[in-house]
């Protein structure tokens, strides 16, 4: 049996771990790895074939977490198609909503009052904080540190509770829709958000001091995983992945969104490519965040939330006491939705993991006719094989950390 | 709506061309036109990023023909792997030229692409097979083997209308 066909009869029925050396006067082996694995980040399936401790290839087998959400945002009207698009990167939810709305507006021609996109960004970055401290928490697990993990998630609740403050919940919002956000911000959320701002950067600098200088994890992450800057472009790489291989390249900085455009902040980078690089650029990221978030806190304009034009938003609930008009838009909104405008729209935004991207087709009726995401760990996975092949098994554990894959994203 | 469309042959070329300006590819997806009203009712939507100049652009090819192909561009970027994968996947897109062009979200054995559309959601019924539990009988057998499944019935009880896991 040669190596491909044996791979192929692993792959069609092998579950769990499975073993076998496929030739005796080889020592290389194929294993399953996953896609039941504590470090493999979700249900991310891997086929090894090692030669000892050394990977000589790596497959890696997707679509575990499938569940057809582009097919059921086909069966969504345009407004509720947010709560689908949202569980697809669940540590990620507000971007989500956010390149999906994008999207949206494009078709629509809808303008996003200056608050909405105030309180996108913001809520978008402390997205990007609470996605980071996941990564920062289980890299350190995956390494062996394991307090890591309880410092990322302690402040990952802080941010966690002003979610629940403002939406409601802790994932899954569906908080970012066409037009704007849903809802206003509560009474009392710049004292919450003020106070994440104080805390988080000397909570940054108590990581830094964990991780950063401690020998093993230098030891291992240092020379680990390298992925060049031609590689990652050639395989579509995105986000901290390939600024940390020094390409240069932030959507927020370079194609603003929303209110980017109006916020200062730097876009780090990395020179070396592997896994300690792209530690230290998203913890530096974290440090960019905090000062978006604070800029947007101080800048938080007044006005309307979101687009009152009541032909895609309810009319406010006092209104439909007085005015028949408002009924009447309430009723369509709520039986019908909203048409959208035949055509076809594409947005990005740049999530945690890249480029966030969403492409919808509008056939003119009240629900989207295709609904497409590009989602960068669904890109991003790719890169596991250049970056794992010639090192060794634990190598690539340290590999996919750093990749931080999130399966709910890649698989959709 | 879509002003212009490749046909599958001008794809490589065009391809070709775009990478060597500069042109990045940031996505790629298959599209079923049925209700959109084009002579072909499969297309590929690319989208391409030039990160010099700024500016993105969508590109639209037209796969024709039974079953609807269009060359891969694997061999420009190896990241349109997993895209055109996933596209042959789900809606039955062949990608001329590309390594390893098999299912990559739904199951091997699984039949149709279910992005097309007529493929509706919810048509597959899917068997909700009540999982015996907790019921190792003897050593080394499992719990899950086809000999214990038969013994429940479609309402997870055994012959003697116990449930099976209720004695735990």
């Amino acid at each position: 049996m040669t190596r491909d066909q044996l791979i192929r009869q692993v792959e069609n029925e092998g579950q769990g771990a499975f073993v076998e050396a496929y030739d005796e006067t080889d020592n290389r082996m194929v294993i399953n790895m996953g896609p039941v694995h504590p470090s493999t980040h979700g249900v991310l399936r891997l086929l090894l074939e090692l030669d000892g401790e050394t990977v000589t290839k790596c497959l890696p087998v997707i679509g575990y977490l499938h569940t057809g959400m582009e097919k059921e945002c086909e069966d969504q009207t345009w407004r509720s198609a947010v709560t689908i698009v949202t569980r697809m990167d669940y540590l990620a939810p507000f971007f989500n909503e956010q390149v999906y709305s994008l999207a949206v507006e494009k078709l629509l021609e809808l303008e996003v009052p200056e608050r909405g996109k105030y309180i996108r960004t913001m809520i978008a970055e402390l997205n990007r904080l609470s996605s980071h401290l996941v990564c920062f928490g289980t890299q350190g697990l995956d390494m062996g540190a394991m307090s890591a993990i309880f410092y990322g998630f302690r402040e990952r609740e802080v941010i966690l509770d002003f979610y629940e403050m403002v939406t409601g919940l802790r994932m899954n919002h569906g908080y970012i829709i066409p037009g704007g956000v849903w809802q206003d911000l509560p009474k009392g959320w710049d004292t919450a958000v003020r106070n994440i701002v104080k805390l988080m950067p000397g909570r940054i600098d108590e990581y830094e001091s964990l991780l950063s200088n401690n020998p093993i994890f230098l030891e291992r992450t240092k020379g680990i995983g390298v992925l060049t800057a031609a590689e990652a472009l050639d395989l579509g790489a995105s986000g901290p992945i390939a600024r940390a291989s020094g390409v240069d390249w932030d959507l927020r900085r370079d194609m603003p969104y929303d209110a980017y455009g109006e916020a200062k902040f730097s876009v780090p980078l990395g020179k070396e490519g592997d896994v300690y690089a792209r530690y230290k650029v998203r913890m530096a990221e974290m440090r960019e965040s905090v000062k978006i978030v604070e800029q947007m806190l101080d800048g938080m304009p007044g006005g309307d939330f979101k687009n009152m034009d009541p032909k895609v938003t309810h009319p406010p609930r006092a209104e439909l006491n007085t005015s028949m008009e408002a009924v009447i838009h309430h009723f369509k909104l709520s039986t019908q939705g909203y048409t959208v405008p035949t055509g076809e729209s594409s947005a990005t935004v740049e999530s945690p993991r890249g480029e966030l991207g969403c492409y919808v087709v509008s056939d003119g009726g009240t629900s989207p006719y295709r609904c497409h995401v590009r989602d960068p760990s669904f890109v991003n996975i790719q890169t596991l094989s250049p970056m794992s092949v010639g090192g060794l098994v634990a190598d690539l554990i340290a590999s996919i950390a750093s990749i931080d894959p999130v399966m709910g994203g890649v698989d959709r | 709506m879509i002003d212009v469309e490749l046909r599958g042959d001008e794809w490589l070329a065009r391809a070709t061309e775009l990478k060597e300006s500069g042109w990045w590819l940031s996505d790629l997806c298959g599209l079923d036109r049925r209700d959109l009203g084009f002579a072909d009712r499969f297309g590929v939507v690319t989208q391409f990023l030039h990160r010099e100049r700024r500016e993105r652009q969508i590109v639209h090819i037209a796969a024709a023909g039974e079953p609807p192909t269009v060359p891969s561009i694997c061999s420009l970027w190896s990241g349109a792997n997993f895209f055109e994968r996933e596209a042959f996947d789900l809606f039955g897109i062949h990608f001329e030229g590309h390594p390893n062009l098999t299912r990559i979200m739904m199951p091997d054995e699984w039949e149709g692409h279910p992005l097309r559309k007529d493929y509706g959601v919810g048509k597959v019924e899917v068997d909700f097979v009540p999982q015996p539990f907790l019921q190792i009988q003897g050593l080394g057998q499992s719990p899950n083997s086809k000999e214990a499944m038969e013994k429940v019935d479609d309402f997870g009880q055994t012959e003697d209308g116990q449930r099976r896991g209720d004695s735990w």
